[in-house]
């Protein structure tokens, strides 16, 4: 499927916002297809479930709900479909799948004691994910 | 060497021709009995199983109260989730049932009503 994609044209702008909130679902739609393609690839049954995955990529688009302007979100597309096919093309790596959309925002060492408590944002970030 | 052996085998096996012709066409024509026209047979999922399948997976979405799911509900107006939530709720059913459900037809599903009555009428749903 991705390669049917690459060979696509990048297509007009979205006219409205109606037309872009309809491109976003059909974007989610097909990324949720290739959930199982992704899984096998990246060897992930063991690390996450199809259902998990599919929460990260709606709170990915969640994430910018806010946005109205119908240019904004054509081009947040165009990257989503660019990342989409990157993954579906093996172009990264297990740890970056795992990382990025498994472990995700949670940060990989789920440090929870008091230590750190006066820590500037900036380093908490740090230390939380290189993903963000 | 193996094919040596082989050849030595063969030699001594016989096979009793009537015999397992008999024993083909009995059993060719019990199978044809049970079995439909079609290879797939009439293996249509009955109703209960697809209210029961559908509100399976309904249940299992995290934002959703299991408490409140029943054969009525809405996704948006009773279970309070927005329309992404709406279409992650129906690939969540496509893969359960292994369809791949057009985009205009998903666009129009909102409730476990209509979710059960789509699935139950799909003739591939499985």
């Amino acid at each position: 499927m991705s390669f049917t994609l690459r060979s696509v044209k990048v297509p007009p702008n979205s006219v409205s916002l109606q037309e872009a909130r309809s491109r976003t679902f059909d974007f989610f739609r097909s990324a949720c297809r290739s959930i199982p393609s992704v899984m096998e690839i990246y060897n992930l049954h063991d690390v996450a479930t199809p259902s998990q995955l599919r929460s990260t990529i709606a709170s990915e688009i969640r994430k910018n709900a806010h946005i109205t302007n119908p240019k904004v979100i054509d081009m947040l597309l165009f990257k989503a479909m660019e990342e989409l096919n990157n993954i579906v093309e093996h172009a990264k790596q297990r740890h970056h799948i795992i990382g990025q959309y498994v472990i995700g925002r949670g940060g990989l060492v789920q440090d929870l004691g008091t230590k750190d408590q006066g820590i500037s944002n900036f380093l908490k970030n740090f230390y939380d994910s290189n993903y963000f | 060497m193996a094919s040596a052996l082989r050849a030595a085998v063969l030699r001594y096996i016989r096979v009793p021709v009537a015999q397992t012709l008999a024993l083909n066409g009995s059993k060719l024509s019990l199978f044809n009995t049970v079995r439909s026209m079609s290879a797939h047979g009439d293996d249509h999922l009955d109703k209960e199983e697809v209210i029961e399948r559908v509100l399976d997976v309904v249940k299992c979405f995290p934002k959703v109260d299991p408490s409140k799911v029943t054969p009525d509900v809405h996704f948006q107006k009773d279970l309070g989730l927005d329309s992404l939530d709406n279409v992650e709720i129906v690939m969540a059913l496509e893969e359960e049932f292994k369809l791949e459900i057009p985009d205009k037809e998903a666009d129009k599903i909102d409730s476990c009503h209509l979710a059960i009555e789509y699935i139950y009428s799909h003739p591939m749903a499985g």
